[in-house]
């Protein structure tokens, strides 16, 4: 590992005056993404199982979703999106009312 | 969700990245639907009000409406989010790619030449500085590795997930509409030598060759990597194309050497000079009779401020330090500036062609475009923008 660069070069801009906020808001959104990752490696986990017993590792990894657990797994992320990001959205209480 | 590439030179990623690249896409797919309408509403319904009491007349400008937006959490949280996201785009696939290079690179050796293309590499070609100073996109060492064709499977791997399931199923949407259209659109037009200018991994330039089967194909790029990649990768697919390392800037072809000079999401990479430069050198190897067409994002003068300052969000925070100054300029200008005629200039809108059927496009391209604030933005309801010009 390290032949290829994994970031880009240049300052990462903050979006937040508060200090640490951007640093936090990219930890829940890797967070995030090790949560969806861990549900879609268990969904997997658990149809294996299903199918072929308990060789489940090298199972795992050569494993295709049909296109219907595609869809489930589709609809699972954007279930989990739908929820992090349920702050923003309009019907629940805003966060603060900040002026310009 | 992200395309499978359809190709041999893809390779292989773990499960867990898999999974990860699923997440992000998802995630991407949602911040440019779901958020970015949220966002408009925001804007709508608190920011603009405010703004236009404050100011004694409604914004007229896409500074104003980002200046008042930049105070707004909504429009914090939206560039976050998606700034993060276009950093897992290239985290999500890199290691995969790491650990297949020497296979990849044993593989583009194996597909050189078949189907008949090529590859021709400039090593004195100077590297422009618009990518040689800035990692566009938050592409992490874009045109690092110039002997192996890591950059052309990052940047494809990469656009795989990005596209978040809006540039189909190939990645060539842009291409196969921009081609489609001309075909539908001017069926006496029989395009023998077709030129795709910054072309990188040939995605859009096999388009081409895929609607005029008989025509023959090239297309350039400054980044050898690219190529590399882009050579094999049409030499995969089993389609013949002609990759060569040039600047579009100073073409190394004849004058009147092709009927039609492409690009897509090229010319806002470029400064203004430089895109001058490329419209005076499209007309110099266009034959008489031949097309200049471009796929790009719509011109600002087009546009809502709110909604030139959306797409204009590239610029400020996806390095894309040229994207607004050129979306600023009269596309019309630009191709008089290069030579071509007046009444030359073309400008449309098509829809998404490899999402529909063949008669639904025809109809489609019929119709005299519309611009609006959906015009070209990766979104469920997008419409492509083109613009271009004949020469006479």
């Amino acid at each position: 590992m390290g032949l290829l660069p994994m970031e880009a070069s240049g300052r990462r801009p903050a979006f937040f005056e508060t200090p640490g906020m951007d640093q936090l808001l990219s930890m829940i959104l890797e967070l995030a993404a090790e949560l969806s990752v861990v549900r879609e490696r268990v969904f997997i986990l658990e149809a294996v199982l299903e199918r072929q017993g308990v060789t489940a590792a090298d199972a795992i990894e050569t494993y295709t979703p049909s296109a219907e657990e595609s869809a489930a797994l589709a609809q699972l992320r954007d279930d989990a999106t739908a929820n992090i990001f349920r702050t923003l959205n309009r019907e629940h209480r805003p966060v603060t009312s900040e002026p310009l | 969700m992200p395309i499978d590439l359809q190709h041999d030179m893809k390779v292989p990623h773990r499960q867990s990245a898999r999974a990860r690249q699923d997440f992000v896409s998802s995630l991407r797919a949602y911040i440019l639907n779901d958020m970015a309408a949220g966002m408009k509403s925001r804007y709508r319904e608190a920011v603009e009000p405010r703004l236009s009491a404050q100011l004694g007349r409604p914004p007229a400008t896409q500074d104003e409406v980002h200046a008042a937006m930049k105070g707004d959490l909504y429009f914090k949280f939206y560039s976050a989010v998606r700034y993060n996201a276009q950093e897992m785009v290239w985290r999500s696939v890199v290691p995969g790619i790491e650990a297949s290079l020497p296979a990849m690179q044993a593989k583009a050796e194996a597909l050189d030449g078949r189907a008949g293309g090529s590859l021709t590499l400039n090593p004195a070609l100077e590297l422009p500085a618009n990518v040689t100073s800035v990692d566009v996109h938050l592409m992490p060492g874009v045109y690092a590795a110039p002997d192996t064709p890591a950059a052309g499977a990052v940047y494809d791997n990469g656009l795989a997930v990005f596209a978040a399931g809006f540039m189909g199923r190939d990645l060539n949407d842009i291409g196969m509409s921009m081609a489609n259209y001309v075909r539908k659109r001017f069926p006496d037009f029989r395009p023998g030598n077709i030129l795709d200018c910054g072309c990188t991994v040939g995605h859009n330039t096999l388009a081409w060759a895929r609607t005029y089967p008989d025509a023959t194909v090239h297309g350039i790029d400054v980044s050898s990597s690219v190529l590399r990649y882009a050579h094999a990768r049409a030499g995969s697919l089993n389609i013949a194309a002609h990759f060569h390392q040039m600047d579009a800037t100073h073409l190394a072809f004849p004058d009147a050497s092709f009927d039609v000079v492409f690009s897509s999401m090229f010319l806002h990479e470029l400064s203004v000079k430089d895109i001058k430069h490329f419209f005076a050198e499209a007309y110099r190897v266009l034959r008489p009779g031949g097309l200049l067409i471009n796929m790009e994002l719509p011109p600002n003068q087009s546009l809502e401020p709110y909604d030139q300052f959306y797409l204009d969000w590239d610029c400020y925070y996806n390095a894309e330090p040229f994207y607004r100054a050129f979306r600023d300029q009269d596309y019309a200008g630009l191709t008089k500036a290069g030579g071509f005629p007046a009444d030359g200039f073309l400008q449309f809108t098509v829809p998404q062609y490899t999402y529909m059927d063949d008669d639904s496009f025809t109809e489609a391209v019929q119709r005299p475009p519309s611009i609006d604030g959906e015009t070209g933005r990766l979104s469920a309801t997008l419409q492509w923008f083109g613009f271009g010009a004949w020469k006479r």
